[in-house]
């Protein structure tokens, strides 16, 4: 009978090691959460993994800010984006996250206006980047070229570009190389905003857009509290953040006020429509807006030199 | 001993079954059927996984910056049952509820949010009468 008891327990005990090993390692990242990291080489951040990706999942698509400089009728200007073919100049890891994000942004931004032509180059720097930084098995680029070949395609291309670019962000958190998806979401979070700053030069009086940059105070205060986890182990990622510092300045300056009101809602067609009552009010000045747009130059021009 | 053989046999067999209940989870394969329930107009921004862990885990949370003046569609998808009793409810910074799916015992599938006001958001979805406690969820926008 002891026999038998054991021919049970055994399989027992193994299941239930192997199938809970990794609940319990999650728990302990859960209750761990500011404890330093015990296996940390030197780059590792004194928070916990599960930290940054919930910081860095709030991030917005810079797609959004695409989407609203077509809608306010600007008119799409190359100029103001990133050298497409300037990826040899970009030797560091630390340059080509942070101009694979520039990129990603730029993509984005001639695909929401259909220029397929200029899509398919920076598709091209994207591949490179990508490559040197070992994620490129993450762009299927045939296909991407091929719907790019076409404007009617555009939903397609904006899905599945969008959908490389968070694969490859999950990847680098589970790799735990989180600070190179900071750097690639910084990348890509500064491009939109010196775009919108570029547009709303030709369209100064602009509410939407003003308060569209005003409102990049809220990502910026993400963006600084993740690179503050890096900053101490990495003497570019410490510049960058004493950079972005003179731009946190400014954005201190501006009020963002939230009102809210209980939301209501309706049945249209099957689909619950919510009714958002609440609102919240920017406030940025001129003065704001020109340094905003100087010091976000000054930065960009050091990320893509 | 009868008895100690008896409770060895009940925990294999739970063990088992536990084991291939969350092993059954796919919520990335939910997730990927489910860009496809966004609604016309609307562009895919995120994907969310939804793993209860057979039941283990009540609540799964997620957070983005919303946009004021841009049109959110939050749609879900379960094995079997349009949303399998997964609720999804959102709240703002200061914690005050803003949506959810769930309205006098009727689950919607799909949510459409006109934001008006630019922060960050909490989605959260919990479980309501759930069998599977697996789905998935996206995120679109249109301007």
């Amino acid at each position: 009978m002891r026999r038998y008891f054991l021919l049970l327990l055994v399989p027992v005990l193994f299941l239930s090691s192997c199938g809970g090993g990794q609940d319990k390692s999650k728990e302990l990242l859960g209750e761990d959460l500011l404890k330093e990291d015990s296996t940390s080489d030197g780059d590792q951040p004194t928070i916990s993994q599960e930290v940054i990706t919930d910081i860095i999942q709030q991030i917005p698509s810079p797609l959004e800010i695409s989407a609203l400089l077509k809608e306010v009728g600007s008119d799409y200007d190359r100029s103001i984006l990133n050298d497409p073919e300037a990826t040899s100049r970009y030797n560091s890891n630390y340059k080509k996250a942070l101009n694979l994000g520039i990129y990603g942004t730029d993509l984005g931004y001639t695909n929401i206006y259909e220029r397929n032509q200029d899509a398919i180059a920076y598709l091209n720097g994207v591949r490179t980047l990508a490559d040197g930084l070992s994620i490129g098995q993450f762009f299927d680029f045939g296909t991407i070229s091929r719907l790019a070949a076409q404007s009617k395609n555009l939903d397609s291309l904006l899905l599945i570009t969008t959908k490389n670019f968070n694969s490859i962000n999950s990847y680098l958190q589970e790799q735990k190389r989180s600070n190179m998806s900071i750097l690639l979401l910084t990348g890509g979070w500064l491009e939109a905003l010196h775009i919108s700053c570029q547009v709303l030069k030709q369209n100064p009086e602009n509410q939407q857009l003003r308060d569209r940059i005003g409102e990049q105070k809220i990502i910026l205060e993400n963006i600084m509290l993740l690179l503050s986890f890096y900053g101490s182990s990495d003497p570019s990622v410490n510049k960058l953040t004493t950079e972005l510092k003179k731009l946190k300045a400014v954005f201190d300056q501006i009020e963002i006020e939230r009102i809210y009101e209980d939301s209501e809602y309706e049945v249209v067609d099957g689909v619950l429509v919510i009714k958002d009552n609440s609102r919240t009010e920017v406030k940025i000045t001129d003065q704001n807006i020109a340094d905003i747009t100087r010091i976000t130059d000054e930065i960009r021009n050091n990320i893509i030199s | 001993m009868k008895k100690l053989l008896v409770v060895c046999g009940l925990a294999l067999c739970f063990a088992v079954v536990s084991n291939v209940t969350f092993a059954q989870c796919n919520a990335d394969a939910l997730s990927e059927q489910c860009i496809g329930k966004l609604p016309g107009g609307f562009t895919f921004l995120k994907s969310f996984k939804i793993d209860g862990q057979g039941g283990a885990k009540n609540k799964v949370e997620y957070s983005y910056v919303f946009s004021k003046d841009t049109q959110y569609s939050i749609n879900i998808c379960a094995d079997g049952e349009p949303t399998d009793g997964i609720v999804v409810s959102m709240y703002d910074a200061n914690r005050n509820k803003v949506m959810t799916n769930y309205i006098n015992g009727n689950f919607y599938p799909g949510i459409q949010y006109p934001c008006k006001a630019t922060g960050i958001y909490y989605i959260t979805f919990t479980f309501e009468g759930s069998a599977n406690h697996c789905g998935g969820s996206v995120l679109g926008f249109k301007r």
